[in-house]
């Protein structure tokens, strides 16, 4: 496919974030370099949380106040991109509505309390109503349930589940299996996953992720959510929408052991640009994090997947600001994206004072230039790797 | 122009055998596996815990197997890791089956998706028990990577150094079903050459005593379709399929087991738990399983329910068999295995595609058992007790989970 046809523009753009609710208050946050990390209370590391996080303020679905954080952040990105894209009050039928959800952790929450009925008061007093909200397919369902999506509701879990729900949004799209989807990662705080994360070694002991410079000792979290609607080009223009990029690629690889992460990353830069049609990138908006392993293999990918123009396409890194958000982050990212094509303006890699990797153009100052095409990349711990691309929709 | 996509390898672990042929045999002879649990306990519910167990042979320890080291805690505690153990069983047996090619190149074509409900909510249950015990070091350093589903697939790529895409399905008990929808989807584009998919779950504190609570959890044992049915037998397991594109698999010469023609997919949008009670959201799956792989309804020979054995489940699934066929519905076989094996959450569509491969390599329909009493209102053909032949060119694999997410995968005979 290439960016003259794309099988899915974005139509509408949610953000819940420590940055603000809206894209450009996040873009401006970035731009400026600004954080929202603080210090764990009970081990090293920093996490940036969303103070008086409520749903409520976005919207009005029956039995939000059970749901978890993660899938009440999840829902109300929804609802602001449904928003965004002018498909509120039944716009979209419910037949033509589809959803995917990754959102890994979003049941942890709520497992845990129901669990701890289970533990303390007996097998027979679980709480019923917290039950089914403890599965992994919970965040999903809710989200599928709050909006009445009857074409489909798929769910994906692992670090890379935002970018991998992006690419198989568009898929069932371009299969006509729905008019409208809705594409939602999301990852909320709790004082368990945190301690984890510090207690794995993950987190930079000083807060300050520091991605791509030589000092860097891990990562810092952020929470959030990021939901994007896709419709078909010719939908989307039929009814007048304003279409803000296209999602023209996005292809995945694992890597079997860590020294193979460099060559799976680049696999999947590789087929994800190939199904763009080789566009040329005017920005790679990067997932690394601070991570020692994580940021020089993605790092190598990049130089081997971008070539000869390795040297030229700006890189950033937006996890310098907004930490590690699991789902949500790939989409962060894209976020990042999608308003350096609109804007014209590239946030820099913020900590970045003595970058390791050679042969990349890491952007260290904000960076004012036209991108048509841009390349999203993500890796996992576990081996997962997942790469897009979002291209420039020149109107008429 | 979609790429074809087949069968070439398959696994299954369940209580009914470890080998696809002993499965079937066990299936079609109609034998219930539902037993007292011996190796899953949970204090003050006794009488509750029935299910159907696996027994995996030495073998199947994960430190035997080929590939990358594995998590320490896989080999230091097999109970809390099961789900993990049987996930990579069925993808050792499904890789064996298919005579996967070594090739270096071939395998970092070949993708990885898999399904489940609950995972590995064992190592959850584990760590609220020392949260409530205060235990200051309840929260460790592996927690992050042993809760996130995603290492299900992840760990069988990498026994089997598979390099495409790695995805984990969650949409409750239709993940299997789902994981070999997205598997087919990534094949038949071009995304991968080929792919190891499927599903696993095993018993959960959770599920027991939430289905429990939510009045789902039969008293006596899974009935599908029968007039006294009264909830859901849990069981345990994993199946898998190898799928791979038809000329490749050709030119390597590998047996084509059967052909995954395509799948439908729908929500019901109607409850976090309960079925869309008219059966609207299993048919809209079926019409577009039938639509989008142009099958017609007459060439459907048979067709796997979900069949859990709920008061509602099986009355929407048979109200959604009449509106996808009308009165040839009656002359339809639609069965449930979950009979015989329990509902093994999101390992059971898998198990149940690879029972749709065997009964269309076989000729042959596998049945419902303790199905003895027909219920007025379920009147279709649930192959009751035993298995019988039957011509088989096009099955559905039908499949729901909490949250109605429906998927329907259509298989048909070799090409």
């Amino acid at each position: 496919m290439s960016a003259a046809i794309p099988a899915a523009a974005v139509t509408g753009v949610g953000v819940i974030s420590p940055l603000g609710d809206r894209p450009g208050a996040v873009a401006e946050a970035l731009w400026a370099g600004r954080t929202a990390f603080a210090p764990l209370p009970d081990a090293p590391g920093a996490a940036a949380a969303i103070p008086d996080f409520d749903a409520t303020r976005y919207a009005t679905i029956r039995g939000l106040r059970l749901y978890s954080r993660p899938t009440r952040m999840a829902i109300s990105a929804v609802q602001l991109a449904l928003t965004d894209a002018g498909l509120t009050g039944g716009a979209v039928p419910g037949e033509g509505l589809g959803t995917v959800t990754a959102c890994t952790l979003g049941h942890i929450e709520t497992l845990l309390e129901y669990d701890r009925s289970v533990a303390t008061q007996g097998p027979m007093r679980g709480n019923p109503a917290l039950m089914p909200l403890s599965l992994p397919s919970s965040p999903g369902a809710a989200v599928a349930l709050s909006f009445g999506a009857k074409a489909f509701s798929m769910a994906l879990a692992g670090a890379t589940a935002g970018l991998d729900a992006l690419g198989l949004g568009a898929r069932m799209l371009a299969a006509g299996r729905a008019r409208v989807c809705v594409v939602v990662g999301s990852f909320g705080l709790s004082p368990e996953l945190a301690l984890a994360a510090s207690r794995a070694g993950w987190l930079a002991p000083a807060g300050d992720p520091r991605p791509f410079d030589r000092r860097r000792d891990g990562t810092a979290l952020g929470e959030g959510a990021v939901a994007f609607v896709l419709e078909r080009p010719a939908d989307a223009r039929a009814r007048g929408a304003g279409l803000r990029a296209a999602m023209a690629g996005q292809a995945s690889a694992f890597a079997p052991d860590a020294p193979a992460t460099a060559a799976a990353l680049e696999r999947a830069c590789a087929a994800a640009l190939g199904e763009a049609g080789a566009p040329e990138l005017g920005l790679v908006s990067a997932g690394a994090s601070g991570s020692v392993e994580g940021d020089r293999a993605e790092a190598a990918a990049l130089r081997a997947a971008l070539g000869r123009s390795a040297g030229d396409v700006p890189v950033t890194a937006p996890r310098s600001c907004l930490g590690d958000s699991f789902d949500a982050g790939g989409l962060f990212q894209c976020l990042v994206a999608l308003d350096a094509i609109r804007s014209a303006r590239i946030p820099p890699i913020r900590g970045l004072e003595q970058p390791e990797p050679e042969g990349l153009r890491l952007v260290r100052e904000p960076l004012e230039v036209r991108v048509a095409h841009a390349l999203v990349t993500t890796t996992a711990p576990d081996g997962c790797c997942s790469a897009a691309v979002l291209s420039r929709i020149d109107e008429g | 122009m979609r790429r074809r996509v087949v069968v070439t390898g398959r696994g299954v672990v369940t209580a009914a055998g470890l080998e696809p042929e002993a499965f079937w045999r066990s299936l079609m002879a109609g034998t219930c596996l539902l037993r007292p649990l011996r190796g899953f306990a949970l204090a003050g519910m006794e009488e509750f815990l029935v299910g159907s167990e696996v027994s995996l042979p030495p073998q199947d320890d994960p430190s035997t197997g080929s590939g990358q080291a594995l998590p320490a805690d896989i080999h230091s505690d097999p109970h809390r890791a099961r789900c993990v153990q049987l996930a990579l069983a069925a993808g050792r047996r499904a890789v064996r089956d298919a005579e996967l090619p070594a090739d270096p190149a071939f395998r970092r074509r070949t993708a990885t998706v898999l399904g489940s409900t609950m995972a590995e909510e064992r190592q959850i249950s584990d760590l609220t028990d020392r949260l409530v015990a205060r235990d200051p070091a309840a929260v460790d350093g592996t927690l992050l990577a042993r809760a996130d589903n995603h290492r299900l697939a992840a760990l069988v790529a990498r026994q089997h150094d598979l390099g495409g895409p790695t995805l984990v399905s969650t949409t409750a008990c239709s993940s299997g079903n789902a994981a070999l929808a997205m598997a087919y989807d990534l094949v038949a584009d071009g995304a991968a050459d080929a792919a190891v998919a499927g599903g696993a779950d095993t018993f959960t504190r959770a599920v027991y005593t939430g289905f429990l609570r939510l009045n789902a959890l039969s008293k006596s044992v899974c009935r599908p379709f029968d007039r006294r049915r009264d909830g859901i037998t849990f069981g345990e397991g994993a199946g898998a399929l190898v799928l791979e594109e038809l000329e490749g698999a050709r030119a390597r010469g590998a047996t084509i087991l059967a052909e995954v023609a395509g799948y439908g997919v729908s929500n019901d949008a109607y409850h976090i738990t309960a079925p869309e009670p008219s059966g609207d959201g299993f048919a809209r799956a079926m019409r577009q399983a039938l639509s989008t792989t142009g099958t017609g309804p007459e060439q459907v020979d048979y067709v796997s329910a979900h069949g859990t054995g709920t008061p509602y489940n099986d009355l929407c699934e048979t109200r959604a068999m009449k509106m996808v066929f009308g009165a040839a519905a009656a002359a339809i076989p639609i069965s449930s295995i979950k009979s015989m094996l329990g509902h093994t959450n999101g390992a059971a569509s898998a198990i149940e595609a690879v029972a749709c491969v065997q009964a269309l390599l076989r000729q042959e329909v596998p049945p419902t058992a303790n199905l003895t009493e027909p219920d007025p209102e379920c009147d279709l053909d649930y192959v009751p007790g035993t298995g019988r032949p039957r011509r088989v060119g096009v099955c559905l694999n039908l499949s729901a989970g909490f949250g109605g997410f429906n998927v329907c995968l259509v298989l048909r005979r070799a090409p």
